[in-house]
C-alpha cells in the first residue's frame, strides 16, 4: 500500500471521521428536514399575514371587493376588480407575445442554429433573463413608450379604428403607457425563462428518438411538431406556467409603463394597473391600520390565490393531457 | 434471383469469389461506397473505404468498438448531416447518384434508406401511429389504405397477432423485443430500398434476438440490408457477405462462408477467433 509511509495516526484519523459520520448522520438528517419544514412554515406565514392583514377589507366590502372596480382613497372605497383584470390581461398579452418568440428561439437553438451562433444567442438569452426588472422598467419607459404613443397607437387606430368591434381595442388617448406596453415589457421579461425551459426539454429528448424520426425522412419541423413537442409537452407547459407566474407577479417594470389607472376596458392602449404595481405605488401612502392598507394586503392575498390556482390548473391540464395521450397512444 | 439462391451459390462456388464478384455476377449493387473518408471534426474516423452492398442480400459489418462500422452506417443515410463538424468525402452511389453530393433531398433519401437503431426507439404515441408516422411523412393515403399499410407492416414483422387488438395502445408499453420489431415495421412501412441496422439486437434477450434474425432472412428477399453487429455468430447466421473493420479501415470483405473459414488477413482471423476486440 502506498499510504504505508504515512504515520499510523492517519489511520486513526480516518477511524475517527467514520465514527463522527455515524453521529453526524442523524444530525444532518434533522438539519435538512428542518430546512424542508422551514419552507412550509414560511409559506404558511405568508398566507397568514396576507389573509389577516387583508381581512378588514374583505369584512368591510364583502364579496363586492372582488367585483368592484372603484379605488377611491378619498371616499375610502376600494375594489379589486380593476387591478385583478389588469394583472390577468397584461400577463395574458405578455404570454401571447412571448410564447411564440420563445418557441421559435428554442427551436432554432436546438434544431437549426450552427454551434457558434447558438452559443452566442443562448448566452444572450440567459443574460436577458438576468437583467433586473427595474432596468426593464426604465428602458421600457424611454424606449417603448414614445413609439407606442407616436406610431403604434395612431397606426392601429388608422387601421382598425373604424372597424366595429376592433375600434374598442384601439380607442383612447395616445399616452404610450398602457396595457399593450405592459404586455410587451412582460413578454421581453418572461421570454428568456420560457426559452430556457423549452430549450432544456427539447434537448433532453433522447438523441436516438430524434434520429429515428429523421431516419424515416422527417424534416426538422416534422420532427419538432410530431415527436419532440408531444414528448416534451409537460415541460413546455411547465415553462409557460413559469413565465405566467413571473408575469403576474412582476412589479417594477410594469409599474413604469402601465400608466396607473384603475380602470377596466377593452382598449389595448388605455392605462391600467396590475395588483403588483398598484401595491407598489400605493403602499407608501397607506398608514398602518388603514382600510387602504388592508385592501392592499387583500389584493396581495388575491394575487397569491391567482398564482396558486394557475399552478393548480396547469397541473390538471398536464395530467389530463397525459391521460388522454395514454388513452390515445 | 433471391437471397437464398445467392447464399447457396456462394457456399457452393467458393473458387473465384470476392465480394465485388458476388455483387457483379449475382446481384446488381444497391449501394457502392467509393474512397470514403469520414471526419469527426479533425479526427478521421474512416480511411478510404470502398465497399459494395449487393441488392437484396445482407451485408454484415463487424469489428471492435470504435472501428467505424457504425459511422459508415450513418454515412449511408447521411444521418451525420444533423451534426455540424461531421464530414464525409468520397462517393456513395445509390441508384446512380452520389448521395454525398450537395443538393440531395435528405428526406427522400432517408425514406429510401431506412434505419433501425441499437435501442428500440418507439415514438411516444400509439402502435398504429408509430407505423403511420413514416407513411404520413411521404404519402397521402386514405384511412382504409393506411389501415392496410399498418397491418401489412406489422404482419411482416410477425407482430400483428400480438398487437392487433391494441393498436391504439402506447407503443412504449410493449416489451423490448416487440418494440424493436415495431421499429423495423415502422421502417419498412415507408417502403425503403435499403435498411440499415445498427446492432439491432444488442439490447434484446436471446429469444427476441432469434426472432429478429429470422425476420432478416425474410426481409432480404425484398430489401437490401446492412447490419452492424458485435455478435460474430449473428454475422455468421444472417449475413451473405461480411466486412471487417479495424481502426477506421476496411480490412477485408468476403462471403460469409469464406470470411469465417478462410479469411485472407491475419487481423480478421484474430478478431473472429476472439483474440482481440
Amino acid at each position: 500500500m502506498d499510504v504505508s509511509a504515512k504515520p499510523p495516526a492517519q489511520m486513526d484519523g480516518q477511524k475517527h471521521r467514520r465514527s463522527g459520520g455515524f453521529a453526524g448522520d442523524p444530525l444532518f438528517k434533522m438539519l435538512v428536514m428542518a430546512t424542508g419544514i422551514g419552507v412550509l412554515l414560511v409559506l404558511g406565514a405568508i398566507i397568514a399575514v396576507m389573509s389577516i392583514g387583508g381581512f378588514p377589507a374583505f369584512k368591510a366590502f364583502g364579496p363586492g371587493f372582488l367585483v368592484s372596480a372603484v379605488w377611491n382613497p378619498v371616499s375610502q372605497h376600494f375594489g379589486a376588480a380593476a387591478p385583478v383584470f389588469g394583472t390577468l390581461a397584461s400577463s395574458a398579452l405578455g404570454l401571447l407575445i412571448a410564447v411564440p418568440l420563445a418557441f421559435g428561439t428554442a427551436f432554432w437553438l436546438t434544431a437549426l442554429a450552427p454551434p457558434v451562433p447558438a452559443a452566442i444567442i443562448g448566452m444572450a438569452v440567459q443574460l436577458l433573463a438576468a437583467v433586473p426588472s427595474i432596468i426593464f422598467g426604465m428602458w421600457g419607459f424611454f424606449v417603448l413608450v414614445p413609439p407606442m404613443a407616436h406610431y403604434v397607437q395612431p397606426f392601429a387606430r388608422h387601421m382598425f379604428g373604424h372597424i366595429p368591434g376592433l375600434s374598442a381595442l384601439v380607442s383612447g388617448a395616445p399616452f404610450g403607457t398602457g396595457m399593450l406596453t405592459a404586455g410587451l415589457i412582460l413578454a421581453i421579461m418572461v421570454m428568456p425563462s420560457i426559452t430556457a425551459v423549452m430549450r432544456d426539454v427539447f434537448t433532453s429528448m433522447p438523441t436516438v428518438l430524434r434520429e429515428s424520426a429523421y431516419g424515416l425522412g422527417a424534416t426538422r419541423w416534422e420532427v419538432m411538431r410530431q415527436v419532440v413537442l408531444p414528448w416534451s409537452r409537460q415541460g413546455v407547459v411547465g415553462g409557460i406556467v413559469l413565465g405566467m407566474g413571473r408575469a403576474m407577479g412582476e412589479t417594477m417594470a410594469v409599474t413604469f409603463v402601465i400608466g396607473d389607472s384603475n380602470h377596466i376596458g377593452w382598449s389595448l392602449f388605455a392605462p391600467a394597473n396590475t395588483i403588483a404595481s398598484l401595491i407598489a405605488l400605493e403602499f407608501p401612502e397607506s398608514p398602518a391600520g388603514s382600510l387602504k392598507l388592508a385592501s392592499l394586503m387583500a389584493l396581495g392575498a388575491i394575487l397569491m390565490a391567482i398564482s396558486f390556482v394557475t399552478l393548480w390548473c396547469s397541473r390538471i391540464l398536464l395530467a389530463r393531457g397525459e391521460a388522454q395521450a395514454g388513452k390515445r397512444s | 434471383m433471391n437471397g437464398d439462391t445467392m447464399s447457396s451459390t456462394m457456399q457452393n462456388d467458393a473458387s473465384n469469389l470476392t465480394a465485388d464478384a458476388v455483387g457483379e455476377t449475382a446481384h446488381p449493387l444497391a449501394l457502392q461506397v467509393r474512397n470514403l473518408d469520414f471526419f469527426y471534426g479533425k479526427s478521421r474516423a474512416l480511411h478510404n473505404i470502398s465497399l459494395d452492398f449487393p441488392e437484396r442480400s445482407v451485408t454484415g459489418m463487424i469489428g471492435p468498438s470504435g472501428c467505424g462500422k457504425s459511422t459508415l452506417l450513418r454515412v449511408l443515410n447521411r444521418m451525420y448531416d444533423l451534426y455540424p463538424g461531421q464530414k464525409a468525402t468520397g462517393e456513395v452511389l445509390f441508384d446512380g447518384q452520389n448521395i454525398l453530393a450537395a443538393g440531395v433531398d435528405l428526406n427522400v433519401l432517408r425514406s429510401r434508406i431506412g434505419m433501425v437503431f441499437q435501442k428500440p426507439t418507439p415514438f411516444p404515441m400509439s402502435i398504429y401511429d408509430n407505423i403511420a408516422f413514416g407513411i404520413r411523412l411521404h404519402e397521402r393515403v386514405s384511412r382504409s389504405e393506411m389501415d392496410g399499410r399498418v397491418e401489412d407492416a406489422l404482419r411482416r414483422v410477425a407482430l400483428w397477432p400480438e398487437v392487433k387488438d391494441r393498436l391504439q395502445a402506447s407503443a412504449t408499453a410493449m416489451s423490448g423485443g416487440q418494440q424493436q420489431r415495431l421499429c423495423i415495421a415502422r421502417t419498412i412501412a415507408t417502403r425503403p430500398e435499403v435498411i440499415l441496422l445498427d446492432e439491432p439486437t444488442s439490447a434484446l434477450d436471446p429469444v427476441s434476438t432469434a426472432r429478429i434474425e429470422e425476420l432478416l432472412d425474410e426481409l432480404k428477399t425484398e430489401f437490401t440490408i446492412a447490419i452492424v453487429t458485435h455478435n460474430m455468430q449473428q454475422a455468421a447466421r444472417c449475413a451473405d457477405q461480411v466486412a471487417f473493420f479495424y481502426l477506421g479501415e476496411l480490412v477485408e470483405v468476403d462471403s460469409t462462408a469464406r470470411m469465417f473459414t478462410t479469411p485472407r488477413e491475419s487481423r480478421t482471423q484474430d478478431y473472429i477467433t476472439g483474440r482481440f476486440g
